[in-house]
């Protein structure tokens, strides 16, 4: 109900503008996307979809180009070539450009931008008196977006009066109250600290889930993208190297890229014959990996997936101790297996030097080619 | 003290001082309390040095102030042949009583009102423009308003004078209209000359600001759907207004403490003007001492006045703006209007700089103004009398040259050491000694040269004080360093300022000494903005008017009083010719200066001022948001 209603204001507020008109099917459609800067290819011929009030995260290194999509996406840069549909309504290509102001694209910055010289209250209210809106409305939004980011108290404060907390809120009560189409998250969490960090994040997220909006979030922090989205965009090097569900990323990622990317993974180098992966210079037995093809290959070892040595008696790896973590639940151990380094999650204690061996649920064995 | 404390510890029981356990309390609580008295009465070697850096100041800037002040309400304390300490206000009734002297200082007021505006909009107009669009030529653009600042005003003066005077160079080129000659040599051509010459700080002031919003409050705002319009009107502007009230009081404090053109073009409008009537009661026969000293306390109660007002504004300004970090900025793009900018802020250049240089150039080429732009008025002695061993102008250009010099290193080194001292200092020190230099940078130059002339010509021990002594070179070299000194340390200590302290920690746990730090670590790391603070310092000293003017030794005058002592005889040829060789001269000096400083700023290691100093820091604006004198 809400996306629709929000589907109609930007169907009126794109025809003003002139856009061109498509069936509704996705929030955002992004379809060869190319851009230059500085004489380097920020994206490349990038494609990307995101449904009506799905949340997707863009990860990526530094330099990978997801603050540039996001910035495309807002307007404030402009794409070399390709298009961007809002709606089912293109808002940039060759022949069409819509400007920002006309796109209803609320956006979260890094440090918030808010305007230092207005209250709380000036800086929800501003965007709205932009769209001339009659007053009573305008107070009627800038009340409910207050009251959802518990901000009533705070209303008559200037942003420099307010915590960092409090500032995020402030920020997403402001693009909240202009009932955008989409939202766009910059690294929205970055400059809090890490215990208020997690709280901000849930809040946030049960806050644009309740009113059905639509975001795109950009973080480099994959706990952060796996905590909030319902899909997430790896992205490498201006393309998005892989685009689905972080469970599906978790298990089963594309490539070596984003499996190295998600964090905590172990890669060990190898070949696969017959269903069994051997690894490279090891001298252990080979280890049954059903869903692996023949060929060369990479073992992706997820810390939690080591057992202890009996659970899997043929699927065994052993290696030397060479350092060890107190993780709260767990020891995380740093193996050497042959000329690697592995990281498994461990019940127990193991001194550093001390021979470890464990085993691997076959099914956990994911051998990604090449 | 040591007296006293040695006196009270017999009293309380020194004896008591080694006893060990079996203390009962209230005994061990009195050992304890005095125990911190004498770690805080010990002398340290810091103490000294900040005693040394307190009396510096006091000698420097805060006595002779002090002297003007008191000689304001005490009148007759110098008189040279009744002297009396006797208090009277009577000068300064004199002052608002003669009309003559009344109409000065509302027509400082006027000017430097008028001219606070009209310099905050060109400056503010040509740093928006400059900052935020995509200009061609925007690095030859950029470095106008620097070359503008460092040339001083009074030769703007001199060369606006022989553009626009009744047969003068535009209304031999036929491009003077009738009458704009005389409407010029009044307050419109003062307001024209001044904001000419004093849009770089507004540009560096606004410049400054601009660079500390970044684009992000723009975009928020356009994505919350205001246009263009609206975001300049409801965001960009109400931030940029403490920035414009700033640049509005830096400019108006100038325009008050201008000397150059209040000598000049002022003088020739019969324009009076407050600094001007002091210089000519401290430089008549007898000195009028009473009428300098109430005029020197009426224009520094107006620079108070500004520099409180900027203070307040300035306090305002940090609560406002949450970063005052340089951020990156992205330019608007103009299509064809990019061209028109363009020409338009050429149009200043040409205005402010390339017109007046152009003038005193071919002045100093020309017999005479009146035979105007033609082959045969050429001649080249005025710039061979000016390159003449032994001649008036040579000399003068010499002496220039040599206290510039010897300025600028006195200045730059006792910066460094100071700005070394500040950055471990206490508290208290660093905010006084700041605050100091920053005030000192509001003094009008020629308020603090009356100053110098009232303590080493008339107070006692100072006027037999060998060296400095009055007359002598060596008390103008003083002076100039007073006058430099503010600039200078904002510079160095700025630069000092961004290195992180566990640099020097670091190597000092690994053993490395005092010096052997100052010159391995902190030295090459601040190389380049002590090099700029040096240039910057000679520069302005070659050019320096009113302690000039006031302190000329007997030895023989510098270029400046000299330039404006052949243009006030209607000797515009020696007085251009002396200009063009001193900037020749100065720029050369400058260039040669920096090329070796480089090579051996190589040779130590030195890092580029963007390497070493972090970009949220802008030292030319924290310089220019001083204001000046």
């Amino acid at each position: 109900m809400r996306t629709a209603i929000l589907s109609r204001q930007m169907d009126n507020a794109l025809a003003t503008a002139g856009a061109t008109t498509a069936p509704i099917s996705q929030a955002l459609a992004c379809s060869g996307l190319t851009k230059t800067l500085g004489g380097r290819r920020v994206l490349q011929d990038l494609d990307l979809a995101v449904a009506p009030a799905e949340i997707v995260s863009l990860i990526g290194a530094s330099g990978s180009g997801k603050t540039t999509l996001l910035r495309l996406i807002a307007g404030l840069e402009m794409p070399d070539s390709g298009s961007i549909m809002l709606d089912g309504q293109t808002v940039w290509s060759r022949d069409r450009q819509v400007p920002p102001e006309r796109r209803r694209i609320g956006m979260v910055f890094q440090d918030y931008a808010l305007w230092p010289h207005m209250t709380v209250d000036g800086n929800l209210a501003f965007g709205l008196q932009s769209q001339n809106l009659a007053a009573a409305d305008i107070k009627r939004r800038v009340d409910h977006a207050l009251e959802v980011t518990r901000l009533v108290a705070l209303r008559e404060r200037h942003p420099s009066a307010l915590s960092g907390g409090q500032q995020q809120r402030v920020a997403i009560a402001r693009c909240l109250a202009a009932r955008p189409a989409l939202m766009l998250f910059d690294e929205p969490l970055s400059n809090l600290d890490a215990a208020l960090r997690e709280d901000m994040r849930v809040e946030m997220m049960e806050l644009v889930r309740q009113e059905g909006i639509t975001v795109l979030y950009v973080t480099h922090d994959q706990a952060e993208a796996m905590a909030v989205s319902d899909r997430i965009a790896v992205m490498r090097a201006g393309v998005i190297a892989q685009f689905d569900t972080p469970q599906r990323i978790y298990d089963t990622p594309a490539d070596t890229f984003v499996a190295s990317f998600i964090g905590g993974f172990s890669l060990l180098p190898g070949e696969a014959t017959g269903g069994y992966f051997t690894v490279d210079k090891y001298s252990g037995s080979p280890l049954r990996a059903p869903a692996a093809t023949s060929g060369g290959g990479t073992l992706v070892l997820r810390p939690e997936d080591a057992r202890p040595a009996e659970r899997h008696p043929a699927n065994r790896l052993s290696g030397i101790v060479a350092s060890r973590a107190f993780q709260g639940r767990c020891w995380r151990l740093v193996v050497t297996i042959g000329q690697h380094r592995v990281r498994i999650d461990w019940a127990e204690d193991v001194a550093p030097g001390s021979v470890v061996e464990f085993s691997l649920p076959p099914e956990r064995c994911t051998v990604l080619p090449g | 003290m040591a007296t006293t404390l040695d006196h009270d510890l017999h009293q309380e029981g020194v004896a008591d001082f080694n006893r060990g356990p079996g203390l009962h309390a209230p005994r061990a609580h009195l050992i304890t309390r005095w125990r911190r008295i004498l770690t805080r009465a010990r002398p340290r070697p810091g103490h000294a040095i900040d005693a040394l850096i307190y009396l510096a100041f006091f000698l420097l800037i805060g006595l002779p102030l002090l002297v003007v002040l008191i000689q304001a309400v005490l009148p007759n304390l110098f008189d040279l042949n009744a002297a009396d300490a006797s208090f009277s206000l009577v000068p300064l009734a004199r002052v608002f009583a003669s009309s003559r002297l009344a109409v000065s200082v509302l027509n400082s007021l006027q000017l430097a009102a008028t001219v606070a505006v009209t310099a905050t909009i060109l400056g503010g107009a040509f740093a928006i423009a400059l900052m935020r669009c995509n200009l061609p030529g925007r690095a030859v653009i950029a470095t106008v308003p620097w070359l503008v600042f460092l040339t001083p005003s009074y030769l703007k003066g001199l060369a606006w004078v022989l553009l626009m005077s009744p047969g003068g160079y535009l209304a031999q080129l036929g491009v003077l209209p009738e009458g704009l000659d005389h409407a010029f040599f009044a307050l419109p051509g003062l307001v024209f000359v001044h904001t000419l010459s004093l849009f770089p700080l507004a540009s560096f002031i606004i410049g400054g600001a601009l660079a500390g919003l970044g684009n992000e409050f723009e975009e928020a705002a356009r994505l919350s759907g205001a246009r263009p319009l609206r975001v300049w009107l409801r965001i960009t502007l109400p931030l940029l207004a403490p920035a414009l009230a700033l640049s509005a009081i830096a400019t108006f404090a100038e325009v008050l403490s201008d000397f150059g053109l209040a000598s000049t073009i002022a003088r020739l409008s019969n324009f009076g003007v407050l600094t001007y009537g002091i210089y000519a009661a401290a430089s008549s026969y007898p000195v009028d001492f009473p009428m300098a000293g109430s005029q020197s306390l009426i224009l520094l109660s107006l620079v108070v006045m500004v520099v409180l007002a900027d203070r307040l504004l300035r306090r305002q300004a940090a609560m406002r703006l949450i970063s005052g970090r340089a951020k990156p900025v992205r330019s608007y793009v103009l299509k064809t209007w990019r061209w028109p900018l363009a020409a338009a802020m050429l149009l200043i250049a040409l205005f402010a700089l390339a017109l007046p240089l152009v003038a005193i150039a071919f002045r100093a080429v020309s017999r005479s103004l009146d035979a105007g732009l033609a082959w045969n008025n050429l001649t080249a002695i005025n710039l061979v009398s000016a390159v003449t061993w032994d001649s008036e102008i040579n000399g003068a250009l010499l002496r220039s040259l040599i206290y510039a010099a010897v300025t600028a290193l006195i200045t730059c080194g006792f910066a460094l050491l100071l700005s070394i001292r500040l950055d471990r200092a206490a508290k208290v020190m660093r905010p006084v000694v700041l605050g100091l230099s920053l005030g000192a940078v509001a003094i009008p130059g020629i308020v603090l040269g009356f100053g110098y002339i009232l303590v080493w010509n008339r107070l006692p021990v100072f006027r037999d004080w060998p060296f400095p002594h009055y007359g002598a070179a060596s008390l103008l070299v003083l002076g100039y360093v007073a006058a430099a000194f503010p600039y200078c340390l904002v510079i160095i200590v700025n630069a000092v300022g961004q290195l992180a302290p566990n640099l020097g920690d670091a190597a000092r746990l690994f053993g490395v000494g005092a010096s052997r730090r100052l010159i391995r670590i902190t030295l090459p790391l601040v190389w380049l903005s002590i090099v700029t603070a040096f240039l910057m310092t000679f520069i302005r000293t070659v050019f320096e008017l009113p302690m000039s003017q006031m302190l000329i030794p007997l030895a023989g005058p510098p270029a400046p009083p000299v330039i404006l002592k052949f243009f006030s005889h209607d000797q515009d040829g020696p007085a251009a010719a002396l200009s063009l060789a001193a900037m020749i001269a100065a720029g050369g000096v400058a260039a040669l200066i920096w090329l070796a400083a480089r090579r051996l700023g190589v040779r130590l290691g030195a890092t580029r001022p963007h390497q070493a100093i972090p970009s949220g820091q802008n030292t030319a604006s924290d310089l220019m948001q001083t204001g000046g004198a």
